[in-house]
């Protein structure tokens, strides 16, 4: 029902937004995109963070193998359906077409091509070395060409940079979201609105953020702690409270909508540094290691993070710490990794529930209680 | 299937092309503890590299044991004494003279050679399963995880060439936590040729020849690089010359179905000419040679009333059964993966040229408009490859788990039928064997259209 407020809300929100003249540019929950651009060049960034069901994902179909990403599949049964409370992607004026994974092209180029809506390119490369920085920096420059054909102005390095300023802030405040104790569920609806307005929320979120810190809720002391990595839980997903209703709270979310995002912010002195806007952007790309896209060394720096966080929060809070790898079914790369990261942390003594699925009502029984099962076992 | 063996075994290239394959156990022990040369693993058609740099690039499935190896090392040694023509002869002969249990053997070993690399393809996909790949992705992915478990360690080296498939990529990154020896070498292709991405690639090339340098502590020249691409393209023509003058053409040096068995073995063997290529190339070239002069005596078959089906993909995990299914129901299978791909283009040798740099061309051109960086790319791949083949239809496997390839069927679909105009069908695949009676079933009813 929040969702669904949340939803309605946002509609509203950007309806008024497209009556202002804003074009909004929509793609797939990835975190390379650099939404500043889009920004400085006056669009608004739609970020498809929208978990699925049987009819969407269903709806897929006639366009992708049923073998395809849940939530890719999900994200074409949006546009294809149009729910009620997504009539707002009736708005999108752009859609990008990018390669965090497979599924992303084919399901951005779907959606681009079977629901007329214009195609922008935004292409990343996998390794993380010298010419990927530069070959980032050409899809950089590329999109900023495309997006000043369209607005038909330059885009000036003043109006990117204080984008980048703009988000840079607007993340260092979500990033204390991760510190506020309160249950998980609202940790998430916090970061999952924030994502999806933007900065724009930023006043709220520093509200919310005040208003937590001073009364902060109460968190049952039976619940068991635990760090959630792998695939985002998306809004209208209730993951999170087939968690929490199993007796778990998650304390860290270790995924794209969770800290993959908003830690990735640049160092006040590198801002005022004489670096050009999109050398900044190269720069937090190359700084992004706890993404899923980047071979060879996303395992190694997935596995230390948790493992970091793992022992930090056994110091302080003297229990163990869960941690769920929430794996959505067909998902390319937490799927594949899967096996290799729950062997690499239980070597270390981190016990890992790999918790795959779609979006489907079926499995709700089951997926209850494997998380059950797997939380009786860290008592 | 002894139709079949029958016209193998006049096809010499095709005896030493399949025992090179399924004996390379033995060849790449020799190499590697005899010989002290570096193994290193390649999937794809990316061995080039490994190549140029004196290494012993290997398909990690040929460092199995198979089953039949009895046979074709005696037939190795045979051949090695006597020379291949004339075992092959000799085989020949025997089995005219109707010898039965030599005969029998015969048969066995040129029946065995696809069949078995199937077993063992599905041998390996098992293993992938048993050691943790999920289930949920495509045959050819769970087949490679599986080699890599089973016989990985034994490669000094994988050379991993990223590509447009996400999971593909992954996997790569999956064999340093698989097994720790062997050395990483990377090659990240740019998803598009914008800017001065070709350059870009070129300092990739480079890095990747330098770990080999670091790997086998030799230099690696300019001319190193041009000898091996003067060889792949000698290779790439006459795969290209089978491609379009032989399967293309109205008369068959054998009968289809025999013709589909020899392009689905070079379509396995292309990814590492056998780890010898000087030695692949004098057989492909024999083998182009073999077929073109069977034609001119007109020893083979005419097939101009049998509609050309185009199968593809298949360098993924197909059915196997497909092309004598198709032979059997009144057409002929056409198999043509690595040039729809593009990567049968010939690489530019002057001493003029930075081979590095002509390799970034090639592999980019590849990318670019063989696989493709979406899906529109793609199709239109597969749509210049049934034009130039001249196809009458074409049958698409959809592998289950591929998110890559298979999702593109939709698309496909439509520009087949807008701009062929020629009918479609597609297969699901799972794993070879799995499905055969629905193979069967689908392509009746899709041959049924040509009737």
């Amino acid at each position: 029902m929040d969702d669904l407020n949340l939803l309605s809300d946002f509609s509203l929100f950007l309806k008024e937004k497209k009556q202002e003249g804003i074009k909004i540019v929509a793609y797939l929950a990835h975190d390379n995109i650099p939404e500043e651009l889009l920004d400085a060049a006056g669009f608004f960034p739609l970020r498809m963070i929208f978990g699925g069901n049987d009819d969407l994902m269903d709806a897929s179909h006639d366009y992708l193998p049923p073998s395809t990403c849940a939530f890719a599949q999900s994200c074409i049964g949006l546009f294809s359906t149009k729910p009620k409370a997504f009539r707002f992607l009736e708005l999108v004026d752009y859609f990008i077409v990018s390669n965090h994974c497979v599924s992303d092209v084919c399901v951005s180029e779907v959606i681009s091509k079977y629901f007329n809506i214009s195609r922008l390119n935004f292409y990343v490369p996998y390794t993380k070395n010298e010419s990927s920085m530069k070959y980032f920096k050409l899809e950089l420059l590329d999109l900023k060409n495309k997006l000043e054909e369209i607005i038909e102005t330059e885009i000036s390095d003043e109006k990117l940079l204080k984008s980048i300023n703009k988000y840079n802030q607007f993340k260092k405040v979500l990033l204390e979201v991760n510190e506020l104790e309160i249950l998980g569920s609202e940790k998430l609806k916090i970061i999952q609105k924030a994502m999806l307005y933007g900065p724009e929320f930023l006043p709220d979120l520093e509200n919310n953020i005040r208003n937590l810190k001073n009364n902060p809720p109460s968190i049952s002391e039976t619940s068991k702690d635990v760090l959630l990595t792998g695939c985002s839980i998306f809004i209208n997903d209730n993951m999170v409270e087939l968690i929490e209703e199993g007796g778990g709270n998650i304390v860290f979310f270790d995924t794209w909508i969770g800290n993959h995002y908003y830690s990735q912010t640049i160092d006040e002195n590198i801002l005022k540094s004489e670096k050009s806007p999109l050398d900044l952007l190269v720069l937090r790309f190359k700084n992004n290691i706890y993404g899923d896209h980047s071979v060879p060394n996303y395992l190694e720096h997935k596995v230390s993070i948790i493992e970091d966080y793992y022992h930090s929060y056994k110091k302080k809070n003297g229990k163990r710490l869960g941690v769920i790898n929430h794996i959505i079914k067909f998902c390319d790369h937490i799927s594949l990794m899967s096996s290799f990261l729950k062997d690499s942390l239980q070597e270390k003594g981190i016990q890992v529930l790999n918790l795959e699925r779609d979006y489907s009502r079926a499995n709700r029984g089951q997926l209850s209680t494997r998380i059950e099962a797997y939380l009786e076992m860290m008592k | 299937m002894s139709l079949v063996a029958d016209e193998l075994i006049q096809f010499s290239s095709v005896l030493r092309i399949a025992y090179n394959l399924l004996a390379g156990r033995n060849y790449l022990k020799r190499k590697k503890f005899r010989e002290k040369e570096k193994l290193v693993a390649v999937t794809l058609p990316f061995s080039d590299l490994a190549f140029a740099a004196d290494t012993i690039p290997v398909f990690p499935i040929r460092m199995q044991q198979f089953e039949i190896s009895k046979y074709l090392t005696y037939l190795g040694s045979a051949s090695s004494i006597f020379g291949w023509n004339t075992v092959s002869n000799f085989l020949g002969f025997i089995r005219n003279l109707g010898i039965k249990e030599v005969s029998k053997i015969v048969d066995d070993i040129i029946e065995d050679v696809i069949d078995v690399i199937n077993k063992k393809y599905n041998q390996m996909y098992d293993i992938g399963i048993e050691n943790g790949i999920s289930s949920d992705f495509c045959y050819g992915l769970k087949s490679l995880v599986g080699m890599h478990i089973s016989k990985g360690s034994n490669v000094d080296a994988c050379l991993n060439v990223t590509i447009r498939c996400s999971a593909y990529n992954k996997y790569l990154e999956s064999l340093k936590a698989i097994n720790q020896g062997p050395k990483q070498i990377w090659v990240d292709i740019p998803p598009r040729n914008i800017g001065n991405a070709i350059e870009l690639l070129t300092d990739n090339i480079s890095n990747a020849i330098k770990d080999f340098e670091d790997l086998t502590g030799n230099t690696i020249t300019d001319n190193q690089l041009r000898d091996h691409f003067k060889i792949g393209n000698q290779v790439k023509r006459s795969y290209k010359n089978i491609i379009y003058d032989i399967s293309a053409s109205d008369f068959y040096p054998c009968n289809p179905a025999t013709f589909s068995e020899i392009m689905a073995l070079l379509s396995i063997t292309f990814q590492d000419y056998n780890s010898n290529a000087t030695r692949y190339r004098d057989n492909i070239v024999s083998l182009e040679k073999e077929m073109r002069e069977r034609i001119r005596k007109g020893i083979g078959m005419d097939v101009s009333k049998m509609p050309r089906i185009f199968v593809t993909p298949m360098f993924g995990g197909w059915e196997p059964k497909s092309h004598e299914i198709i032979y059997e129901l009144g057409g002929r299978a056409l198999y043509a993966d690595w040039e729809l791909l593009q990567l049968l283009e010939e690489i530019p040798t002057s001493n003029h040229s930075n081979p590095a740099e002509e390799y970034a061309r090639f592999l980019m051109n590849a990318t670019e408009t063989g696989i493709g960086c979406d899906n529109d790319k793609l199709t239109d791949s597969y749509l210049r490859m049934a034009r130039n083949l001249n196809v009458d239809g074409m049958v698409f496997f959809q592998l289950f788990g591929c998110h890559s390839i298979s999702n593109c069927y939709t698309m496909l679909r439509e520009k087949v039928r807008r701009e062929l105009e020629i009918p479609t069908t597609a297969i699901t695949f799972n794993k070879i064997g799995e499905n055969v009676e629905q193979v069967k079933t689908r392509l009746g009813a899709f041959m049924e259209m040509f009737k």
